[in-house]
This record gives C-alpha cells, structure tokens and sequence, in this order.
C-alpha cells in the first residue's frame, strides 16, 4: 500500500504536475517564467498596450557599449543614426507594438485538445451502439412508420401549424 | 400529439394553451433580444483595437443597465400574471369528470347525472394496431363534448401522479387524499394524448392520458354506451 502510494505521488509530480499546471503550458507557448521576471517587491519590467513606458528600463546593466550610446544620447538626437536610435528603444523596450500585438499559438493546441476530446466521446458512442444498445422497438420500422403517419393525417394531428398543416388534403400530398 | 423532429410546443386545442403559446413567443423573442445583444457586446469587448480598456465608472450606463432590466422584467410580468388569472377564472362548467390516478393506469368517473366510471390502461407495445402510437395509446378515451367547458377533478388513489394534456394547456398534480381542480375548453375536435408527470413507480412512464372530443350528439351516444356496458 505504502509503495502503492509513493508510486501514485511519483507520477502526479513528476509526469502530472509538469503538464497540467498553467505555468508549464504557458512556458510551452513563450512566457519568460524565470524567478526574478515574477518577483512582484520590487518595480517590473512589462510590455503593455496601454502603458507605453514602463517603471524600469528593459536593460538595466548596461556594458561599456551600451554606455558609450547613452551617453550619445544626452546630445542632439539628430546625430543618431538609425541603428543607434532603435539599439536605444530595444534598451529600454523588450518587445515593439506589433510584436506585443502578436498572439500565441495556443489556441492550436486547445483546438486540438478539443477535437482530440470530440474524437474520444464518438468512439465511445460508436462502441456503445455496436455493444451495449439493443433492437429498437419493431414501431419503427418503415411500415408502421408510414401507417402511424397516415393515422396522424387522418386525425389531424397538430392542425394549426404543426404537421397536418402541411398536408394537402385535396391534392393529397404534402405542401 | 406530438410530431416528428418537432422543437416548440404541440399546436393549441385550448384557449388557454393558445394563450400560453402567444406568452411563450413573447418571452422567448426578449430573451433572444437580450442574448444577441450580450453576444454583440462579447465580441465587440474581445475584437477591440483600443488600448484604454479599464474604465472603471460611469453613472449614466449604470442608471441604463439597471432600469432597463427592470423595465423588461415588468413587460414579461404583467403578460404572466394575465395568464395566470385567465387559468383561475370562474368559467362555469358543463361538466364535471374525476381523474383518478393508480399505479398504473387512471380512472374516470362521470358522476353528474349518471355513475359512469372506467379504467385507462395504457395499450402495451406488442397488442398495438399497426399505426397506433407507441406508449401513448389507451384502451378506454377520456370523451369530453367540444367547446364545453369542463372541469377536471384530479386525485390520487396511492401514490402522487399528475394528470397533464399539453395540448389543452393542463397539468395538475393527483395527490392523494387531495381533490385539485382544474378545468379546460376544447376548441376543436379531436384527440389530445398526455403522460403521467409525476414519478410513480416502475409504469410511470406507462400510464398516459388520451382525450377525445367529440362533438356533443357524440358523446351522448358514447356515454349511453359505455352505461350500457358497464
């Protein structure tokens, strides 16, 4: 039993654990889930739509390159050239607009959950027809369906809009 | 009786049922208003191209949101309790039946002039006429004369069962030791099948109701006949 046991929580933390949890299918898709990213004590770094800047540079140890352009920066930005300009919006931004606008690909995977899980129930529909479901009552078959239906005319059955309604009484066919 | 495939209700053969049915188009299109709009407003919130998504009041839409609702839960109210008045009204009847439920079958007794009484055993599935419906058909028809309006007493006999018509808009409960009321017009001729709604026992689903209505010489003759008989 106790082996029983330890056997059932080996699995769950090691097999269940590492794909059921959020966290894991999030790292699957791209999500940086490293430590430091997740401590909340102190000012974070975010890309979000509606707050351009945000409380901390995305590069906060610069090198001694990255220090020679900042201190360009303090001149006139029209010295700046182009590569410089966007080296300096990648220090402080990680991701632009459209790349923050950019979506996962997750929802290839919920779409194939989803079939996967559509595809499991048919089969098991499909089984239980062949092996568990009987005959059907014998007021099925195709004769007695059409006298049934025949009586159901003659007694006017639902005549207001329901099925009589759409018989023809005089050409006798339906409407 | 109800059709093959069919979604709503069974065609009215009642005015009280005709009632019902107009209610019931009436609540079904505000609710079919009412969730287009949340769906509209869905998507709108999901496919949105702005960036300032958090406002967080804003006392005009609260006095919309909140009026509103209430504004539609009054148009559907008033229409319901007219309903439900109709049903209990004083509607002098031409005729008094008793509906006796049993496990499993009913009985009914016509005891204002006469004391005409017969059992309705559900006809099973292996002695039916080729044609006849399947769990629905009886041996003996509850006969009422058309456009008469009559009152039904239901009761019970052992255990709960009710005693439901949808197409004449009727269900009442069969309680023992208790005597409910109910009554109905039927506005057309013809026949009119119901099942037992109220869980019985092991025929519950094997004891149904049929009506007959017929016009009043017809019935005359029927209920003669079935004196005769008896």
């Amino acid at each position: 039993m106790l082996t029983s046991r330890a056997l059932l929580r080996g699995l769950k933390s090691g097999f269940w654990r590492p794909l059921s949890s959020t966290s894991s299918v999030q790292a699957a898709h791209g999500k940086d889930m490293s430590p430091d990213v997740l401590d909340p004590s102190v000012p974070q770094y975010n890309n979000r739509l509606d707050t351009p800047l945000s409380d901390v540079p995305f590069v906060r140890n610069l090198n001694s390159e990255q220090r020679q352009l900042k201190e360009k920066e303090k001149g006139p930005w029209t010295k700046l050239t182009k590569e410089e300009k966007i080296a300096l919006y990648r220090l402080t931004h990680e991701l632009t607009y459209p790349e923050m606008r950019r979506g996962s690909s997750e929802w290839k995977t919920v779409l194939g959950g989803v079939f996967i899980f559509l595809g499991f129930s048919g089969m098991l529909v499909w089984w239980q027809r062949i092996f568990v479901f009987g005959e059907v009552p014998h007021t099925l078959s195709d004769e007695w369906v059409e006298k049934q239906t025949q009586r159901m005319i003659d007694m006017r059955v639902n005549p207001v809009g329901g099925f009589a309604y759409h018989w023809d009484y005089v050409k006798k066919q339906w409407k | 009786m109800a059709h093959p495939s069919q979604l709503g209700f069974q065609d009215a053969a009642s005015p009280v049922m005709e009632e019902l049915l107009h209610f019931h188009d009436h609540a079904l299109m505000i609710v079919l208003l009412i969730s287009t709009l949340v769906l509209y407003i869905i998507v709108a919130m999901v496919s949105t191209k702005l960036t300032n998504k958090y406002i967080l009041d804003s006392q005009e839409i609260e006095i919309v949101w909140t009026v509103l609702p209430a504004v539609i839960l009054i148009l559907i109210a008033l229409p319901s309790l007219r309903i439900l008045y109709l049903m209990d009204e004083i509607n002098d009847p031409h005729l008094t039946i008793k509906a006796m439920g049993h496990q499993w079958y009913w009985s009914y007794e016509y005891t204002d002039y006469e004391d005409l009484g017969f059992d309705s055993y559900m006809v099973p599935t292996q002695d039916l006429v080729p044609g006849q419906f399947r769990l629905l058909e009886t041996d003996h028809r509850m006969v009422v004369p058309v456009e008469s309006p009559i009152r039904v007493l239901v009761s019970a006999e052992d255990v709960l069962h009710s005693w439901a018509v949808p197409s004449l808009g009727v269900k009442m409960d069969a309680v023992p030791g208790r005597l409910n009321q109910t009554a109905f017009i039927a506005s057309r001729p013809g026949v009119f099948y119901g099942q037992c709604s109220e869980i019985c026992g092991a025929n519950h689903s094997f004891m149904p109701i049929v009506v007959e209505a017929v016009p009043l010489e017809h019935f005359e003759k029927w209920s003669t006949m079935m004196l005769e008989d008896a």
